[in-house]
């Protein structure tokens, strides 16, 4: 590299972000081009910092294709601080390959991360999981571990895999002590409180308590029969039946839930679950087709009984039986418990959910959005809506190790 | 990387390229991520580690003096001076105070890399511009430029030879060049991974090689057949 470059990056190395500008802010070459990039990037002017690097990655072009994808990197990483979600992934992981066959081994990982963290952001979980599970976070600086280890603490307590997100948080609470980048530890310490807050409640004849998270997992893995109004669901321990697409068999279990170990009514059953304060011979009917189908899903851990005036849940081999409710009351609130789960919902596939209409949840999500509580991506049809992530993750730009030019 | 096969292709017809033997390694340096120029005083090599020049005995490869100056790019010692590019100047040193005695604006306005001191003249590589220059020491002025067909580093003369490493995407080689014509005569292969950053002959056997983030030097054995 020449001396200007030499002395700008340097200066960046420091923590001299404006230092770097001043000694190459006129110079148009690729090298110079990325520099420039990286010290606004720091400066936190994210869209002109991304529109140098992506001018320095088409600059060092095929030729220079590992300094190219070094850029594409710290493109993606600027393009995630600011929530675009666009770009392409078949472009990071070609810069991670490149860097794979560079033998940089700590930015192919990083081109990895961002790709997965990209992913955890769109909510596709699968794709996050199995985007994370084959890097090798050993060795790596430990800024990278800690932002790695804080994904894989989203993704667990995503799917309530409590023991193992603590894990993965005390990892990323340890590389982030080593890292000593102070807004790491800072969202460590976000996210351990996001574990400590009331996650649930749990409903019971005469009263209610609040539920942590760690809680809710430990109910859940329990024998008990656990109706769960959050995530919209029947079952117990592994036996999990999520019936968010089927509103009026949950509404059934719910109402059931609630009166356990009492039975309920047939006309309250059929006001509760069809919206309907008419009871007729066909919704007397359907009423016991439903009840049939729930009777099914449910099986293994209790029965249905038919009572004189309703029915009743009889749970199998002395179960329990719990009923969940979001932390607070109100159509907000369920919301946010069924977007808890981090994947990412549709607003018809969430009206369906919540047995209400479309325009009421789209009312609900955009006071929700106004308060930063939940977050959209994609727009018009394919607009989906998503939980704002545990970990804040994106507030740290970490940018490729070794500069392009180096 | 099609580019690289290109590049090489075009190089055929000059020479083929050789494995450079890397005959030992120094460093990394206490304090320095890397190493940029590198020179031979007769006894000591003087590597630029950014923010100071640090003196090494090749032999036992102990540490013997550090300067406290800007050095971002080549190094060059005129038998008495050192010369140090640092930002887009090239600063004439006294190595045994430090003291910075004069400079010179950098021919290339800070795209400089490489540099060397023959004839009298200083000659100083420009890196993306793949070219290297002759200057006047003293009033900077530019007396010939030759051309290379890569980047320029690393630039040295040794038993008017000229020589010069490049570094690009990854690969580095040593290239003895034709002083008129520029045409390659001679290439040495650095392995990869081993990038050369500064270059500078011992004057006999040896070549010494800053080794940019790598932080080392590394000797590198003269082939016999260049020596006429």
């Amino acid at each position: 590299m020449d001396s200007l470059i030499a002395a700008s990056a340097r200066a960046l190395a420091a923590g001299d972000a404006l230092g770097a500008l001043k000694r190459v802010a006129l110079r148009e070459d690729p090298p110079a081009l990325a520099l420039r990039g990286i010290a606004m990037a720091q400066l936190g002017e994210h869209p002109r910092a991304r529109e140098l690097l992506r001018r320095a990655a088409r600059g060092f072009g095929a030729h220079e294709e590992l300094a190219r994808a070094r850029c594409v990197v710290a493109e993606a990483e600027v393009a995630m601080a600011m929530r675009d979600l666009g770009g392409s992934p078949r472009a990071l992981a070609a810069a991670a390959a490149t860097l794979d066959a560079h033998a940089d081994r700590a930015n192919a990982l990083q081109a990895r991360l961002i790709a997965a963290r990209q992913l955890l952001l769109l909510g596709r979980l699968e794709a996050a999981r199995a985007a994370l599970a084959p890097l090798d976070v050993h060795d790596l600086p430990p800024a990278l571990a800690a932002v790695a280890e804080l994904s894989a603490m989203e993704l667990a307590l995503r799917s309530l895999h409590i023991g193992p997100a603590r894990a993965a948080l005390a990892r990323a609470q340890e590389a982030a002590d080593r890292a000593r980048v102070p807004a790491l530890s800072a969202e460590v310490a976000d996210a351990r409180a996001a574990l400590d807050r009331p996650a649930a409640r749990r409903l019971f004849a005469g009263g209610e308590q609040a539920l942590r998270l760690d809680e809710v997992a430990a109910l859940r893995a329990s024998n008990a029969l656990v109706v769960d109004a959050c995530r919209r669901g029947v079952g117990a321990g592994d036996a999990w039946r999520p019936l968010a697409r089927r509103p009026v068999l949950f509404a059934l279990a719910r109402a059931l839930a609630e009166a356990w170990p009492g039975d309920v009514d047939r006309e309250a059953l059929i006001a509760y679950a069809f919206n309907t304060r008419h009871p007729d011979e066909t919704l007397r009917a359907r009423l016991r087709v439903e009840i049939g189908r729930l009777r099914a899903l449910v099986a293994m851990q209790a029965g249905i009984e038919a009572t004189a005036r309703g029915f009743a849940l009889r749970p199998r081999d002395a179960r329990e039986v719990v009923l969940l409710a979001p932390p607070i009351d109100g159509e907000q609130a369920s919301l946010v418990a069924l977007l808890s789960d981090g994947a990412a919902w549709s607003t018809s596939a969430l009206a369906l959910a919540l047995d209400a209409s479309q325009r009421t949840v789209q009312r609900a999500l955009a006071e929700l959005e106004a308060e930063g509580r939940v977050r959209a991506i994609g727009r018009a049809r394919a607009q989906r809506w998503l939980a704002p992530p545990l970990a804040g993750f994106t507030t740290i730009l970490l940018l490729p190790g070794a500069l392009p030019i180096e | 990387m099609n580019s690289t096969t290109a590049a090489s292709k075009q190089d055929k017809p000059e020479t083929a390229p050789r494995t450079a033997e890397i005959v030992r390694e120094y460093g990394p340096f206490a304090g320095a991520t890397s190493v940029a120029g590198v020179t031979h005083d007769g006894q000591r090599v003087w590597a630029a580690t950014g923010a100071q020049l640090v003196a090494f005995d090749p032999a036992s490869g102990e540490t013997t003096r550090t300067l406290d100056c800007t050095c971002d790019a080549g190094t060059a010692f005129d038998g008495t001076y050192l010369y140090q590019i640092a930002e887009a100047r090239i600063d004439k040193i006294d190595p045994a105070s430090g003291k910075v005695m004069s400079s010179i604006p950098a021919p290339g306005h800070g795209r400089d890399s490489g540099l060397t001191w023959a004839e009298g003249s200083l000659w100083v590589g420009q890196h993306r511009d793949r070219k290297i220059l002759q200057i006047d020491p003293v009033s900077g002025a530019v007396l010939r430029t030759i051309e290379s067909n890569r980047f320029v580093t690393g630039v040295t003369w040794v038993d008017g030879e000229l020589w010069h490493a490049t570094w690009e995407n990854d690969e580095s080689e040593l290239r003895r060049v034709d002083p008129d014509s520029g045409a390659v005569l001679e290439r040495l292969e650095m392995p990869r991974g081993a990038n050369v950053s500064g270059l500078e002959s011992d004057g006999a056997d040896l070549f010494y090689c800053g080794g940019g983030g790598s932080g080392k030097v590394r000797a590198v054995r003269r082939p016999r057949a260049a020596r006429a």
